[in-house]
Order: C-alpha cells, then structure tokens, then sequence
C-alpha cells in the first residue's frame, strides 16, 4: 500500500492510500510535508469503500472510519482530520485559520473567514517573490511569535484571473485546484519564520481597488481569535495570546479588490512598515 | 435590560475580559462568542459593578467625556441594551 511517512509540526503522521485514484491528490497535498519518520503519532488509511457505491472510506482507529463521495471530499477530511489532531498534539502553539507567505524572511499571515479569498490571494503573491508556508493554518510558537511551516498543498476553489493563470500541474478535485508545493512559482519555505505582520482581508466587490489600513489592537485581537482554531487550550482562554500578538507585531485590514492591485497594496503596507 | 432607573446593572462573572488600549474585549464562552466594546460602552461595562445605577455611571460619564447629560443617559441606556441583548450582564441583578 503507498504510504507516506509524514513530519507535520514535529509529530509523525502516516497516511496508507490503497486507492489509487485518491493517491495523486493526497501525494500532492501532503508531499511536501514528508520527513524523518518519528514515531508515529496519528495513523490515517484510505481505502475503496465495499459494496456497489463509489465511496471512500477514511480509517482513523479508534474512531469510527468516515465515508467520503471522492477523493476531494475525502481530502477535506483528511484536512480536518489532522488540522485537528495535530493542534491537540501541539497544543503549545497558538493556531491560527489563516494563509501564511514570506516577506523579506518574516511571516506575513492572510486572515479571513472560509471563501474570504486568501488562497486565491496567497496564490497570487506567491507570484510577487512571496514565498509558501501555509494555505490554511498559521501555527505560532507564542515564546518566539514564530510562525511554522504547514506545507500542504495551496488550494483554490475556482480558477484565477489570466493574470494569475493556474498551473497545468495543479491537480483538480471536486474542491477546486490543489497545487503542490513543487509546481509552485516561489519557493516553500522550510523552516519558522518571525511573523512580521497580520492582514486581515475582507472582500467587497464594490470596491474599485485595493484599500490597506493600520487597525487597533483590540479590534485586531477580537479579529484574532475570531480565527483562532485552539484557543481554549491557552492561558486565559486565548485572549492573551490574542492579544499580545497584536500588540507585538503589526496589523491591518485589506479590503481586496482586483488581484494586482491588491498584490501591490499588501506590498507596500509591508514595505511601508519597514 | 435594567427595568428601573434605581437598578444597577452587573455583569456576568464568568466572562473573560481584557482592557486592550481603552477598549474591552470580552469573551462569552458559553455562546462561543467574542465582542469589542467601543470606548463609551468599555466606560459603561466597568462600572457595571452593581453598586452603580445608570443615572450614576452618566453623571461620570459627564466628567470623562466631553457630552452633555441627555448624550450621556442616551450612550449608557444604548450600552446596557446592547449588554443585555448580547447576555452579558447578570440578569438575577438586573
């Protein structure tokens, strides 16, 4: 059965796929997270379901296997699945629901809700000389205010704008376009990255272009938590990691408009605050 | 809300709040939720105390903002709305 023998945030995690259509979409989001094989601490196996329906089946002992209608569907599980184990096994970091580049070696970190657009913007970025270091979880070592590498593969649910054309080597799904981290036009970064800066990113299609603005630290810690995905598990319920996190390092909302523009509006915020 | 004028409002104890640059945040975790108080509705939330009415927090309202009585009673009735809409204060005390 492939396998892939996973180093994510310091813990082994191994995925069994014995279907080989579900094999190229979970090689290609986890791939780049393959490492030494410390013991494994989390053990993923993905099968054909028995019987006439077309299903996956997740196999995550102790717990129930979950059924999947394709291997997209069966992706966000695994996602989930992970996102959520590995939080408990690394409660110590403070984890963020949030997009992750590297500006000038610092971490520049994409906040917004589900469908907020931040892939889509990581993904242009990453055509401005930002580098990769997560699409979907910031994880942040709260002593340092480093931010670790989660690097799965950036997803998008629908196609970019010509000027940020898809990559014919991104691999499609019932969710949209999964690009590996090795087809990507910037590098991945590999290692903790000081976190240089929090965007958070709203959308508005009314807006004629791109608007970046300095936001206070108790709306930026209340927009923090918001996103926080394991707060609970922190002094003072996360509040003041929350809060001294805004305080230590700079934040602004970015009101996206076309990608270009926004691209350049989050550059200059940064270059700005140099 | 408070019903009466001689009531005076409390706020739930088992809330985390932090006071982040004049500004209160506060955490309901029993409702999953999280509020940014502005600064007028940060000045109501700490004297929700129970030993103060809301005609009491407007008169010292007055000497931290530069309003007049009726925007002050206005600005403290508005905030103890919202509190209490939001479930924040302790409703056996208001």
């Amino acid at each position: 059965v492939p396998t892939l023998a996973l180093n994510v945030l310091g813990r082994g995690v191994r995925i069994d796929c014995a279907d080989p259509a579900a094999w190229p979409l979970v090689q290609g989001a986890y791939g780049a997270m393959l490492g030494e094989p410390a013991p494994t601490a989390l053990h993923y196996s993905v099968r054909r379901a028995d019987g006439t329906m077309p299903h996956l089946v997740l196999e995550r002992p102790p717990q129930e296997p979950i059924e999947a209608v394709d291997a997209g569907a069966l992706l966000a599980c695994l996602d989930a699945e992970i996102a959520v184990a590995i939080q408990r096994l690394r409660h110590d970091l403070y984890v963020v629901h949030s997009a992750v580049l590297e500006h000038r070696q610092r971490a520049v970190m994409l906040v917004a809700s589900s469908g907020g657009g931040k892939s889509t913007l990581a993904w242009a970025l990453l055509h401005h000389g930002f580098g990769y270091l997560s699409d979907e979880l910031a994880p942040v070592a709260l002593p340092t205010l480093d931010v670790l590498p989660y690097p799965r593969a950036l997803m998008v649910k629908r196609a970019p704008p010509r000027s940020y054309a898809m990559t014919p080597h991104a691999l499609r799904s019932s969710r949209g376009f999964h690009v590996p981290i090795g087809v990507m036009p910037a590098a991945a970064w590999t290692t903790a990255a000081d976190l240089g800066a929090i965007f958070f990113v709203e959308r508005s299609p009314g807006a004629r272009r791109a608007s970046v603005a300095r936001v206070g630290a108790a709306e930026a810690a209340v927009r923090l938590y918001a996103n926080a995905l394991n707060p609970l598990a922190h002094r003072g319920d996360g509040l003041d990691a929350a809060v001294r996190i805004v305080r230590e390092r700079p934040c602004f909302t970015l009101v996206s408009a076309d990608l270009p523009g926004t691209c350049a509006a989050v550059a200059a915020a940064l270059d700005g605050g140099r | 809300m408070p019903s009466d004028a001689g009531a005076r409002p409390k706020r739930r104890d088992d809330l985390s709040v932090r006071s982040v640059d004049g500004e209160v945040i506060v955490l309901d975790r029993s409702l999953s939720q999280v509020h940014q108080l502005n600064a007028t509705a940060s000045f109501v939330w700490e004297r929700c105390d129970s030993h103060h009415t809301a005609e009491e927090i407007a008169a010292a309202m007055l000497d931290a903002f530069e309003i007049d009585i009726d925007v002050a009673r206005d600005a403290v009735a508005m905030a103890l709305h919202q509190f209490d809409r939001l479930g924040l204060l302790d409703r056996a005390r208001a």
